[in-house]
């Protein structure tokens, strides 16, 4: 299976980028990622921007396909130029890591959910077949959806003064938390506002 | 106050598993314990996470992926779950969002890769 973390050494720069893609706050499109890589793929990915710009383009001004290249040209400059920043410093970053950071580093990037255990779940559920792509986008939200969770336990335990190895009463509490923002899903309780 | 009713009888569903005692989801094999571990330390956890913790993370992600899947059934083409619809719920929740296309979009760039690759080897 396509595991990302062993494709070929070219990709690994492009790859170091993703990362960083999942720290909190981090709002990049996606697609900025994957811009140094696809020189020669661009236009799928231009052909559906225009698509969408093209609406008020040809409303406002005479020549809207000057115009439009003209813009996603100096967008597609921007992303490149942020993505670049964004992999040399996450290169400095990542060589100036001590060797337990390193371990944890290869750890977050590495672990994932095995696909063959996911998709097992999701059809038993379903009582249908479901496609590749549904099992990477769900291992994939799973991932994160763990991450946030273990996360937020931790914050949990720094307030009441204990230390990691996290114990069920900060997984516990960290779960209320994010219930309580909606970051959870729960189709179980449905509150009725008016009856 | 119904609130306050519902949410210990959530969380006795969620912990009950690690008490001996089964309970619905305790019973079940552990399918997720190996992961969960580098997981949990990859995230900022002990290098052993306890196994009480990597319990209640494992239901809450099974749990996840259930409630995720029955909302996709749901939506779009009934009784079916296709990308469209999980891209679809998740559309609030950036960083789950940013991860998809993400993941998405790199699984494109590398079948095309290995497609040019086989079709060079096929060439020469």
């Amino acid at each position: 299976m396509a595991d990302p973390d062993r494709v070929k050494p070219e990709d690994r720069v492009e790859h170091k980028s993703l990362g960083s893609g999942s720290t909190p706050g981090s709002g990049e499109p996606a697609a900025g990622h994957s811009r140094p890589k696809e020189e020669g793929k661009a236009r799928p990915g231009d052909a559906a921007a225009a698509g969408e710009e093209d609406e008020e383009g040809s409303s406002l001004h005479p020549s809207p396909a000057k115009k439009l290249k003209l813009e996603q040209d100096k967008k597609k400059e921007k992303r490149q130029k942020v993505d670049e920043d964004e992999i040399q410093k996450m290169q400095v970053l990542v060589s100036s890591f001590s060797e337990e950071q390193l371990n944890r580093y290869e750890m977050y990037r590495r672990s994932a959910f095995p696909k063959a255990a996911i998709k097992r779940l999701v059809q038993s559920i379903t009582g249908s077949s479901v496609s590749q792509n549904v099992v990477i986008a769900m291992s994939g939200i799973s991932k994160v959806f763990a991450g946030e969770i273990v996360e937020e336990a931790l914050d949990v335990c720094e307030k009441w003064g204990d230390t990691p190895p996290l114990q069920p009463k900060h997984m516990r509490e960290a779960v209320r938390r994010l219930k309580s923002r909606e970051q959870i899903p729960n189709t179980k309780h449905k509150h009725i506002l008016f009856h | 106050m119904a609130e306050e009713e519902e949410d210990p009888g959530f969380d006795e569903d969620l912990d009950d598993g690690g008490n001996g005692v089964d309970s619905g989801q305790g019973k079940r094999k552990r399918l997720f314990s190996k992961e969960l571990r580098c997981m949990m330390y990859g995230f900022g956890d002990d290098q052993n996470p306890y196994t009480e913790s990597v319990d209640i993370l494992e239901d809450l992600v099974i749990e996840f992926v259930t409630e995720m899947t029955h909302k996709a059934m749901s939506i779009g083409r009934q009784g079916r779950v296709q990308v469209e619809d999980i891209v679809f719920l998740i559309r609030k929740d950036p960083r789950k969002f940013a991860r998809v296309k993400d993941l998405l979009t790199m699984n494109e760039e590398l079948k095309k890769a290995r497609k040019a690759f086989d079709e060079a080897n096929y060439g020469s």
